[in-house]
């Protein structure tokens, strides 16, 4: 909301108070200032002395002004509006004009079409006061040539209020809340609440209510008015806070609106058929708004009606036929309280934000009502003439006001934590305008946050601020929960990957539906990606079941910045549903690699690129023990292996690995082949979890024999070395493999055998082997290979 | 003989003197001091001196063949030294260092893993919750009215089957009060989503942090100094922070924490960072129904609760400008943080 410093002296005097003093009140009030917007420098009135014709150009004018200087000043200038003797906004030559979109422009000496502009004459919009980009801004006559237009609109501050109060919506609220925290006097509010018309209850003919959305509703009937331009002081006051001035009954209302907070509206009596009628729409009916759009309603709407037609959405805007222009000569004007939800669900339904709804659907103070109809008609009796019925037609009842609230102050001192004295908790609540009897305190009716005494303790404790709270630090042994333990074994992965030269990455885990088919995590049966039913665009409506789709996106996105070496890991929730439409949540870990096994440089300029076996290296380094990738059909992947820990029935199944089919990967444009796995974090920790122990050191050499087998291609170096873990041989105590050889061109090696060799080491713990009694295990190691998977020895 | 052994121990000397290489040592080693050297021949002729002179000559022997050994050894070490000196003269030590493959964590991470060590210092304990929520925990548990904005579809993801992507990480506050009985004091970092369209300063998805502590007699003056101290630690112990009075639905008093930070060369002004409060009785009572015990009578314990922007203090702590850096993951930016 855009409140003018000039208008809030009205009812209080910050005169004393600096800009950043007054920031501080507002800001300590609990009102954010989100911006403060004054005019541009070097803008000043100016008067039209003379206007003629430009010898070349037919659109344009050369005229003299009157800057204040005392020298005419010459300006070319395009629009039209405008009469000699007018004032205009003059930009002097140095003036510095947003032009928009962040941009600003200067002004400068110059010709036009070959004649000499010493400045520009403004519009409202460039110089930033309203929209009103329509020809130049008549200032009021009344100002003095060479005023700077700064002093006729200071400075204006954008506030944002918070939902709970509405009663801020307003100058005079501001102010009122302005002059409690300041201590000071607030003046010219005589008509808030203060209604001296008398009421009349309406007959069916005039008001009738089948809504129960309007609990109250007021109108005022003047006839005979005279509908003009304003005066120049209301239209400075409605630009100032960037509303364009409409016609004088008009900008009255709004000038209500924005001074009590209190939305009216001025019905031309001309237009209506028959008496006020405020129900719910009907279904369907169309409604032209006055900003020139049909909105199709629903019967949750409520509209005010004449008897034949819906002239306004309550609350909400008026209609583009029943508002009041220059041929308007008797006038409704409608006051009324309608209940803050209804206002809301409409305007948010059609999308439709006016200032009105805007405060409706907050909470207008219902005992405001009449007085703000006084107020309109004060001013429309002054401004535009006419004769006003003596009566205010109502019908409904006011809603009750806010009950008294019993607030204990021992209550109040411990919620905060400081030793508030009671005259200091009485002084703040009645500042705020609270009077208090028999302990209970009786909020004025445009409060109508607070019902219950935390609310209570809430203003005491913003207005003594909690710069005077005293500060306590204490803290207490906390046990590991679950969490901890996920998230310190996430770190310590993140360190080890880190250390390995991966680069941890965070996608969005929102992603397409094209990008689900990148999915390699274990796929449950019956479980399915997750869609959302409101999603912001196709690019991201399904959330993530696997990590590696982003990490790929992720990926592409490097190559095309010049990144084609890549470890990249992230950690994160994937989201699948389980067949009976349950969501199950799930911590993964993916990885990703591609492009050169180590940085090229001088001691390496040709690297080469990682394999499986990179990635199943750094898959090593999670697990202490050990683990299995376990070849597997999977289409999604060449070489797609299940990731496996542990041994025999304890074996956890906790990823898959392989490598991107590399017709996607061309997609992606990675030239290179690119490794992919993604683990469940969580099973990876219960695998991991195991104690580590000591376990003493040998104390005699052991004795190494080299095997070198061919072996058929088909026989994986897996199966070899689980034959291996499986032979029975008590000194065995490790195997390597050291060489592999493989020829199929057939000249070396049959092309469909290769070579393995293996290093195998015997030991026994308690002395050292013989010679004999090494080759007697050795032999029968052999023995064993040859006739268990028929290999041959080279 | 006495002539015959310093002749020897002169020719040894000055052999041993010119020598500039390893073998040549060794070979003058072989003739001086092998078994048919000069001396071991010389030594034989012991036998045939007087027995009067033995001692004499004896002593001149050892005399000799220390002489010789000592210039070897010498020699030998001149060598190996000059060796050395030869096999590293070559290395340049201002090339270009061998190259280590070099990763980073994510800016979010460092920025999280600071912020949850400075809390958990401060007897915080880690808790989550799952990101799609029921609207009961992420709104009407946290006293959100029926028809707050928030609550809009076009504001929040939605699931057909009426569940929504959590819309901040106040829901974890929920979810560990269903659980857990007083005292509680969490932490929670995770994911929150809003229906935003992604630009410098909005993403769809970002990254908060949740706090949550409930005893008896918690006050507001808890709440300022666990935050002033948390700030301060991550900021620095000039850091200002000030309360600013605020309003959320779940808190009651609200405020926003702004902090201003003392860099150099840079005019301090306030900023930003975080919301809190005092837990809003409402809360309390919703989650007393859900439970069905008085264990959170809001009578009888009270708590406070504070939010915060983990992309937000990114930004601040590293000056990054746009907020799409942190999920495009360019990994020369992911470079510049590891």
């Amino acid at each position: 909301m855009n409140v003018s410093l000039k208008w809030l002296s009205d009812h209080v005097d910050f005169s004393e108070y600096s800009m950043s003093e007054l920031d501080d009140l507002l800001t300590f009030a609990g009102i954010e200032v989100e911006g403060i917007q004054s005019l541009p420098d070097k803008v000043v009135v100016a008067e039209v002395l003379s206007s003629d014709k430009h010898p070349d150009a037919d659109k344009l004018s050369v005229c003299q002004v009157d800057d204040g200087s005392g020298t005419p000043r010459q300006i070319v200038c395009g629009a039209k509006n405008y009469q000699v003797g007018d004032k205009v906004p003059l930009a002097l030559p140095g003036c510095v004009l947003d032009a928009g979109e962040g941009k600003t422009f200067e002004i400068k000496e110059g010709k036009l079409r070959g004649v000499d502009s010493l400045g520009m004459m403004c519009a409202a919009s460039e110089i930033g006061l309203t929209d009103d980009a329509d020809g130049l801004l008549i200032l009021n006559p009344d100002l003095e040539s060479g005023t700077p237009l700064s002093e006729v609109y200071p400075a204006v501050f954008e506030l944002e209020i918070t939902p709970n109060r509405p009663d801020c919506l307003s100058h005079l609220g501001v102010a009122r809340e302005l002059a409690a925290l300041a201590g000071k006097e607030l003046s010219g509010v005589s008509h808030h609440g203060n209604s001296e018309t008398p009421y009349r209850r309406a007959t069916d003919e005039e008001i009738r209510i089948s809504s129960e959305n309007c609990p109250f509703y007021s109108a005022r009937i003047i006839r005979d008015v005279k509908v003009a331009e304003s005066p120049a002081w209301l239209k400075e006051k409605l630009e100032s806070i960037g509303l364009r001035p409409i016609n004088n009954v008009v900008d009255i209302t709004n000038y209500v609106l924005m001074e009590m907070g209190q939305p009216l509206h001025a019905f031309d009596m001309a237009q209506l058929e028959g008496g006020i009628h405020v129900r719910s729409a009907e279904e369907g009916e169309e409604f032209l708004a006055l900003d020139g759009e049909t909105y199709s309603l629903i019967a949750e709407d409520m509209v005010i009606a004449d008897s034949k037609k819906a002239v306004a959405l309550g609350g909400v805007m008026g209609g583009e036929k029943s508002g009041v222009t220059e041929t308007t000569t008797d006038i409704l004007l409608e006051a009324a309280y309608f209940t803050p939800a209804a206002i809301r669900r409409t305007a948010r339904r059609l999308n439709l934000h006016s200032d009105s709804s805007y405060r409706f659907e907050r909470g207008v103070d219902p005992y405001q009502v009449a007085g703000a109809s006084d107020l309109a008609v004060k001013w429309i009796l002054e401004l535009a003439g006419g004769t006003v019925e003596k009566e205010l037609q109502v019908r409904g009842e006011l809603p009750a006001g806010p009950a008294a609230v019993a607030l204990d102050n021992d209550y109040v001192r411990s919620v905060i934590g400081a030793e508030i004295p009671d005259e200091t908790i009485s002084s703040i609540l009645t500042s705020l305008g609270m009077e208090e009897t028999d302990g209970a305190w009786q909020m004025p009716t445009y409060r109508l946050d607070l019902p219950r005494p935390v609310d209570l303790v809430e203003e005491v404790a913003r207005v003594y601020g909690l710069d005077k709270v005293p500060s306590i630090q204490k803290s207490w042994f906390s046990p590991a929960s679950k969490a901890d333990e996920s998230f310190d074994f996430a770190a310590k992965i993140q360190t080890g990957l880190r250390g390995l030269g991966f680069f941890e990455t965070r996608n969005l885990k929102l992603i397409s539906e094209a990008q689900l088919a990148d999915n390699v995590a274990t796929n449950h049966r019956g479980m399915s990606p997750i869609r959302l039913k409101n999603p912001l665009n196709d690019e991201q409506d399904y959330l993530r079941p696997g990590i590696v789709p982003g990490l790929l996106a992720t990926a592409e996105r490097n190559v095309r910045f010049g990144n084609p070496d890549l470890r990249l890991f992230e950690m994160g929730r994937v989201f699948t549903a389980t067949p009976k439409g349950g969501e199950v949540e799930h911590e993964h870990l993916a990885l990703l690699m591609t492009g050169a096994r180590s940085p090229r440089g001088w001691a390496n300029g040709k690297p080469e690129n990682v394999d499986i076996h990179d990635l199943r290296a750094v898959l090593e380094s999670f697990s202490p023990s050990g683990l299995v990738l376990n070849p597997v059909e999977d289409d999604r992947m060449l070489c797609a292996c299940s990731i496996e820990i542990g041994n025999g029935k304890k074996a956890a199944k906790i990823g898959m690995a392989g490598i991107l089919p590399p017709a996607r990967a061309r997609e992606l444009d990675l030239e290179t082949p690119v490794m992919v796995a993604e683990i469940n974090l969580k099973k990876l920790a219960a695998a991991s979890s195991q104690d580590l122990a000591y376990a003493e050191l040998p104390k005699f050499p052991g004795s190494s024999r080299d095997v070198a087998m061919l072996v058929p291609v088909a026989l994986s170096a897996g199966e070899v070395a689980a034959f291996l873990a499986a032979h029975q041989e008590p000194l065995l105590q490790s195997v390597e493999l050291f060489d592999v050889f493989q020829d199929p061109s057939g000249e070396k090696l049959p092309a469909d055998k290769r070579s393995l060799a293996y290093s195998i080491t015997y030991r026994a713990e308690d002395r050292t082997l013989e010679a004999a009694e090494v080759e007697k295990a050795h032999a029968k190691l052999l023995d064993s290979l040859k006739s268990g998977l028929h290999v041959d020895f080279r | 003989m006495l002539t015959e052994l310093e002749a020897i121990k002169s020719d040894a000397l000055s052999a041993i003197e010119a020598i500039t290489d390893e073998s040549s040592l060794e070979e003058a080693r072989v003739g001086f001091l092998g078994k048919k050297g000069r001396l071991t021949a010389a030594s034989a002729g012991m036998r045939d001196v007087p027995k009067e002179q033995k001692k004499d000559v004896g002593q001149k022997l050892n005399e000799v063949r220390t002489a010789i050994t000592a210039a070897l050894e010498e020699k030998g070490a001149t060598l190996t030294a000059a060796k050395d000196a030869a096999a590293f003269a070559t290395i340049d030590p201002t090339m270009p260092a061998r190259a280590l493959p070099s990763g980073g964590l994510h800016p979010l991470t460092h920025v999280l893993n600071e912020a949850v060590a400075v809390l958990r210092r401060m007897g915080f304990a880690l808790a989550e919750g799952p990101e799609i929520e029921t609207e009961w925990h992420c709104f009407d548990a946290l006293n959100t009215p029926e028809d707050h904005p928030a609550r809009n579809e076009s504001d929040t993801f939605y699931f057909e089957n009426g569940k929504l992507l959590r819309t901040h990480t106040s829901s974890v506050q929920i979810r560990t009060m269903e659980k857990e009985v007083p005292p509680v004091r969490i932490i929670a970092p995770g994911s929150a989503f809003r229906r935003d369209e992604i630009d410098a300063t909005h993403l769809s998805a970002f990254h908060q942090l949740e706090g949550l502590y409930v005893d008896k007699n918690v006050s507001l003056s808890d709440l300022k100094g666990t935050l002033e101290y948390f700030f301060r630690e991550i900021f620095g112990s000039k850091t200002e922070v000030r309360f600013r009075p605020h309003f959320f639905p779940f808190t009651e008093p609200s405020f926003e924490v702004d902090l201003k930070l003392h860099a150099t060369g840079k005019a301090a002004k306030w900023i930003e960072i975080a919301g809190c409060g005092i837990v809003d009785p409402a809360v309390f009572s919703e989650v007393s129904n859900q439970r069905g015990d008085a264990a959170y009578d809001p009578s009888e314990i009270s708590g406070f609760a504070f939010g915060m922007g983990i992309d937000r203090l990114a930004m601040i702590m590293y000056g990054i400008p746009d907020l799409r850096l942190l999920i495009e993951n360019d990994v020369r930016f992911l470079g510049q943080f590891s």
